[in-house]
């Protein structure tokens, strides 16, 4: 299965989808990658249809915001997106882009 | 030690295309406007606060403070641009009020100015993205109408807000637009027009975003016991609030609430020691049909899920329980993002001082409420009629 790239501190274990550099539970610097399973569930998406400069030539696609089940929340693409699909459905990654990563429904 | 401080002098160009202008000769006009209106002494004003957002990339132009205060032939005082996305003219607005406020001087000057319309779609996108954590989300490829398609999405899974319920708030905003001058898009439009409309962000349509607008807007504001220095018609400041939210979507407790707006409406009735019931009108931050809905949430002035049924039922009309954008709001009357926080003041004054184009009737206490970037930047102020 794909797992997605986040952070986790070394100190407290928070994690969080980054890119940051303090520690936003115990403040320490130490934040580090961390892959964590793909899986989770759809808070919601929308599909852009008109997309800023440097996105223009992959228009329209569909952005999501995800919670995954190790407990933390990314915004990513989704590549299967359907009208009926709805806020609380599962999703797992199936890739990456450039910064973000790609999601498809999976019910 | 605080002093009550009064705005005594408006100004406005219309919102809309203003082909040929440059971002200065608009907000100059705006500010040449206030300070007649407020008929003081151009030596009273002793600080100068410009809300602009994207006057760099898309103009090429920054300064902008002191450059306007230069054409206005204001003193030598600090002249400052303040920038906070689509909030940048609240806080403007309130850098101004917590300089009298304070102390610093007895006089100061608002302006908000923004220029768009020459630019192409895709470089006013990404001029706007500009207000995005673009480490994170923007990364993604998210766009601010994006972001309140994802709103919407909850809203109407958590509420069972429907297509018409929304539709309402741009039918009334477009509608409230047509009795107001100073607008850029005010429409008679029917539900068939809107669902018709090409879609943007789903399920956000074109009728559902604000347009993209040239503007400026200016303020006088006053120590409230120097008010007879001037000749305008005072209305003085209650509050001027100022929050920060989460700039990233994972940081949102909830993808269709503002934690920046409830905090800051909750510190404005606080402060006040008034309610929701009190207000009489509201100019909020409607960039989006549903932003109207989740702000009015927010703000505490709807009950929560009950945004889009509000609107519907005619309860956020002029005339109703609470007036919601009686200007036409974003929607209508435009969105020069830098210009929009102090046109939002520039409307509430001319309801409490009774001389609006479209009037609430009565109008004693008005809100005004200005949200940027998702959700990192937010402004409430309430106004009241001295009067009242």
């Amino acid at each position: 299965m794909t797992q997605v790239q986040v952070l986790r501190c070394e100190s407290c274990g928070a994690l969080d989808p980054g890119p940051r550099e303090v520690c936003p539970r115990c403040f320490r610097r130490s934040l580090a990658p961390v892959a964590v399973p793909g899986t989770g569930r759809l808070l919601s998406w929308t599909m852009v249809r008109r997309a800023p400069t440097r996105f223009r030539g992959e228009a329209p696609y569909a952005v999501a915001s995800v919670e995954l089940d190790a407990g933390v929340r990314v915004t990513g693409r989704l590549e299967n997106a359907e009208d009926e699909t709805a806020p609380g459905a599962r999703v797992e990654a199936s890739g990456s882009g450039s910064g973000y990563a790609i999601f498809r429904s999976v019910e | 030690m605080m002093r009550p401080v009064s705005i005594i002098g408006i100004g406005s160009t219309s919102f809309g295309k203003h082909a040929g202008r440059s971002i200065e000769s608009l907000a100059t006009q705006a500010g040449a406007d206030a300070l007649d209106d407020a008929g003081i002494d151009r030596g009273m004003i002793g600080a100068v606060y410009l809300g602009n957002f994207i006057s760099g990339p898309l103009n090429g132009q920054e300064v902008l403070a002191g450059l306007v205060a230069d054409q206005l032939g204001l003193p030598n005082v600090p002249c400052t641009k303040v920038e906070g996305a689509c909030a940048s003219g609240g806080i403007a607005f309130r850098h101004a009020w917590l300089a009298i406020a304070t102390g610093q001087c007895d006089a100061a000057l608002v302006l908000g100015a923004e220029t768009m319309t020459h630019a192409s779609g895709a470089e006013v996108t990404a001029a706007l993205n500009c207000a995005m954590d673009n480490r994170s989300d923007g990364a993604s490829g998210l766009t601010f109408p994006g972001l309140f398609g994802m709103a919407w999405r909850v809203h109407a899974e958590r509420y069972g807000t429907t297509r018409a319920q929304v539709s309402a708030v741009v039918r009334k905003n477009k509608a409230n637009g047509l009795r107001n001058p100073l607008a850029q898009m005010g429409a008679d439009l029917c539900d068939d027009e809107i669902v018709q409309s090409p879609m943007i962000c789903d399920p956000l349509r074109l009728f559902d975003c604000c347009p993209v607008s040239d503007g400026a807007a200016a303020l006088v504001l006053i120590a409230s016991d120097r008010t007879r220095d001037g000749a305008g018609m005072p209305v003085d400041v209650l509050a001027s609030i100022q929050t920060r939210g989460s700039a990233r979507l994972a940081g949102h407790p909830d993808l269709c609430s503002f934690d920046a707006t409830v905090s800051a409406a909750r510190r404005a009735f606080e402060m006040t020691g008034l309610g929701a019931r009190d207000i009489d009108l509201v100019e909020l931050h409607d960039c989006f049909s549903i932003a109207e809905i989740v702000d009015s949430e927010d703000l505490g002035l709807v009950p929560r899920g009950a945004g889009a049924g509000w609107a519907a039922e005619g309860r956020t009309a002029v005339g109703g329980d609470i007036a919601v954008n009686p200007s036409g709001g974003l929607l209508a009357k435009g969105h020069p993002v830098g210009a929009t926080g102090v046109g939002q003041l520039y409307e509430a004054v001319l309801q409490l001082r009774g001389r609006h184009a479209n009037q609430v009737p009565n109008a004693a206490i008005a809100m005004t409420h200005n949200l940027g970037g998702t959700g990192v930047a937010c402004t409430v102020n309430l106004l009241k009629r001295p009067d009242a």
